[in-house]
């Protein structure tokens, strides 16, 4: 297997550099708002938000804890419904989508990394990365075990398939996490802070693989971090404070 | 999925343990009660041999009657009931009547191809030539008692089928035959069909009547079984006892209908497959209710990863899918455990049964837990269905 991360480590990708100019919009968010509403009181989690973002980007999402930056991600990821505004995927409405057609989005176009990882403890490593393909028609045993082998492999971790989550570090797991996103080769990948638990080497190799992956096969990437350097390395950053977008 | 879903109760099998041990315990015991209940289904459904709506039992004691004076008193109280009208026949039979609980076995040997086997039990009836009118039997083979008997040399018998399978082979031939053992001997005028005496919740068991002589003095005071016109009541047998009393001032009768005792035989012989059944029924519920709280419980517990299963592409149908599947599977590891028990009965023959009432009671017990753990998993699968996916994600 050829080393992804060699030619990114010692050479830093130009900060705004997309191989074939910004491409059509594949999410197009339109003054997004999302209000949690408890007994006592009313969070809004995202204030009037628009964002577009194009096929083959790399965005990261910065910002401090409680601004909304989960609460975005899991909108774009067709995991909750925004309270009012619309979500356009591939420039249709998301909620002219049935609940098949979202779960069919959900595994083909788009692969989450969760914060806080949310791999199924009684499943081993391995067919925890092969989740989305298990759900995805016409992918025999045999090519989503592979697929999912060849994603281990990419983070490191080729050596734990037969692991369960509790037999592994924090770090270990959220590399898993990346993996299980990396198995079903969506086009878009939402990273929750994917590198939050890694040590700088290992968060470095992450950021690498998902700079290649961006890189060579287009995948559009919007990524929370807490990590100016990395934020550095993609294309566009956003900011958020409070629900707002601010830059 | 299948293999995922395997995969999945495999790795929670501590968890599921407890569940798995619920459902195989449960078929063992459906196993066990349906076989019950099968056979006694299966006796109940096999024809008598015989009519007892217009069948009626009178049971003669001499009392302190010396016994020389018997036989001519009994011969006065037969005369008396011939001619009663509503009478339609007089039979004499041993106290093993139909419905009564009293049987008479004894055994038989055979020769077959030079090897010697012993058939019992055998049932045997006493049986005056007017039995088979009054009770309606069908004759397969050969003829009835009639007065040729009376002389005959040996005493003749009319055996039932089953014991002329037991004895001659399926649909042997009979008539014509000796049989005994090595006290006595009879000679096979006639085939009957079965003739259940047991009643309706016994298995068809070889027997033989036992030619009577209308002049036997032996079994003087015994059985009559008489046959009545359809109607007959309480007038009649106010009649009946009446005459027999003035026949023989100390003779004691006691007049039963075959329809009553039959009513007290059959409550008897339900008494343990309707407790066993309610049993059963208890078993269900609280198998089901386990089931149904297990499995509610599975679901709030794992809402993460309900989740994650759909953030990762699952439709709510899948997931409820899942919830369904899962039971299933649990319910078919504790079903194979539960087999290899059940399939010992039939292998290892106990208590004689038929293997396809074993079979039946296997597949009955089977999918009624099939269709138990589908009933309670519905609930708690749609629960599952409509766990919102970010919701769930944030609780973890
Ligand atoms: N289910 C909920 N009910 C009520 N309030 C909620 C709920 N989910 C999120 N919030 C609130 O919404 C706000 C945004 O939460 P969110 O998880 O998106 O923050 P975040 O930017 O991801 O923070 P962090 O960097 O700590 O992960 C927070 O103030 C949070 O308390
Ligand atoms: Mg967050």
């Amino acid at each position: 297997m050829t080393n992804l991360f060699a030619s990114a480590t010692d050479s830093p990708q130009p900060a705004a550099a997309p191989v074939a100019g910004p491409g059509r919009a594949v999410l197009q968010l339109t003054g997004i708002e999302k209000v949690y509403q408890t007994r006592t009181i009313e969070t809004v989690a995202l204030n009037h938000v628009n964002l577009t973002i194009h096929q083959g980007e790399f965005v990261s999402v910065m910002g401090p804890s409680g601004c909304g930056k989960s609460t975005l991600l899991s909108i774009m990821g067709l995991l909750d419904e925004p309270t009012s505004g619309t979500l356009e995927l591939d420039g249709r409405p998301v909620q002219s989508y049935s609940d098949k057609e979202l779960a069919r989005l959900r595994n083909h176009k788009i692969g989450f990394v969760f914060q806080s990882y949310h791999l199924i403890n009684d499943l081993s490593v391995l067919d925890n990365v092969e989740l989305p393909l298990l759900y995805r028609a016409g992918v025999g045993g045999k090519e989503r075990r592979q697929r999912a082998y060849a994603a281990l492999e990419k983070v490191g971790l080729g050596a734990r398939t037969g692991h369960f989550p509790s037999q592994l570090s924090g770090g270990q797991r959220q590399r898993v996490a990346i993996a299980r996103a990396l198995a079903g080769e969506p086009e878009i990948i939402l990273a929750d802070e994917p590198t939050g638990n890694l040590d700088s080497v290992m968060g470095e190799e992450i950021m690498d693989l998902l700079l290649t992956l961006n890189r060579e096969q287009g995948t559009t990437i919007v990524m929370v971090t807490h990590d100016e350097q990395q934020a550095l390395k993609t294309q566009r950053l956003i900011r958020f404070f409070d629900g707002s977008q601010v830059s | 999925m299948i293999r995922h879903l395997i995969t999945l109760m495999w790795n929670r099998r501590r968890a599921n343990g407890l569940l798995l041990a619920e459902i195989f315990l449960a078929f063992v015991v459906l196993f066990i009660v349906g076989s019950v209940g099968l056979y006694n289904y299966r006796n109940y459904r096999a024809p008598l041999g015989f009519g007892y709506e217009n069948v009626w039992q009178i049971n003669l004691d001499a009392g302190t009657q010396p016994r020389p004076e018997q036989y001519a008193t009994l011969q006065t109280i037969l005369r008396q009931l011939r001619a009663t009208p509503g009478v339609v026949g007089v039979a004499r039979t041993s106290s093993n009547t139909p419905f009564s609980f009293s049987t008479n076995n004894i055994y038989l040997e055979t020769e077959q191809n030079g090897v010697k086997r012993t058939v019992e039990p055998v049932n045997i009836y006493y049986a005056s030539p007017e039995l088979s009118g009054v009770m309606g039997l069908e004759l397969r083979a050969g003829r009835w008692f009639d007065r040729r008997d009376e002389a005959a040399t040996r005493p003749s018998v009319v055996i039932n089928e089953q014991l002329r399978d037991e004895l001659f082979g399926p649909g042997g031939l009979a008539v014509g035959k000796r049989i005994g053992n090595k006290d006595r001997e009879w000679q096979v005028v006639g085939v009957s069909g079965s003739y259940r005496a047991g009643g309706e919740l016994s298995e068809p068991q070889p027997g033989m009547f036992v030619h009577v002589s209308s002049e036997d003095t032996s079994r003087a005071a015994s059985r009559l079984l008489l046959a009545v016109k359809p109607g007959s009541g309480a007038e009649l047998e106010k009649k009946l006892s009446a005459d027999i009393r003035s026949a023989g001032p100390t003779w004691i009768s006691n007049i039963t209908t075959l329809p009553d005792q039959r009513q007290t035989q059959l409550k008897a012989g339900l008494v343990l497959p309707v407790l066993l059944g309610v049993v059963c029924l208890f078993l269900l519920i609280n198998v089901g209710l386990g089931l149904f709280g297990v499995l509610w419980l599975n679901i709030s517990r794992r809402r993460g990863e309900i989740g994650v299963r759909r953030a990762m592409g699952a439709t709510a149908g899948g997931i409820s899918g899942q919830v369904l599947g899962e039971i299933l599977v649990i319910t078919t590891f504790g079903l194979a455990l539960g087999l290899l028990v059940a399939v010992q009965f039939p292998l290892l023959g106990v208590q004689n049964v038929r293997p396809d009432i074993y079979f039946t009671a296997m597949l009955l017990a089977a999918g009624t837990l099939y269709l138990l753990a589908t009933v309670c998993a519905l609930y708690p699968s749609r629960l599952a269905a409509g766990i919102q996916p970010a919701v769930a994600l944030r609780e973890e």
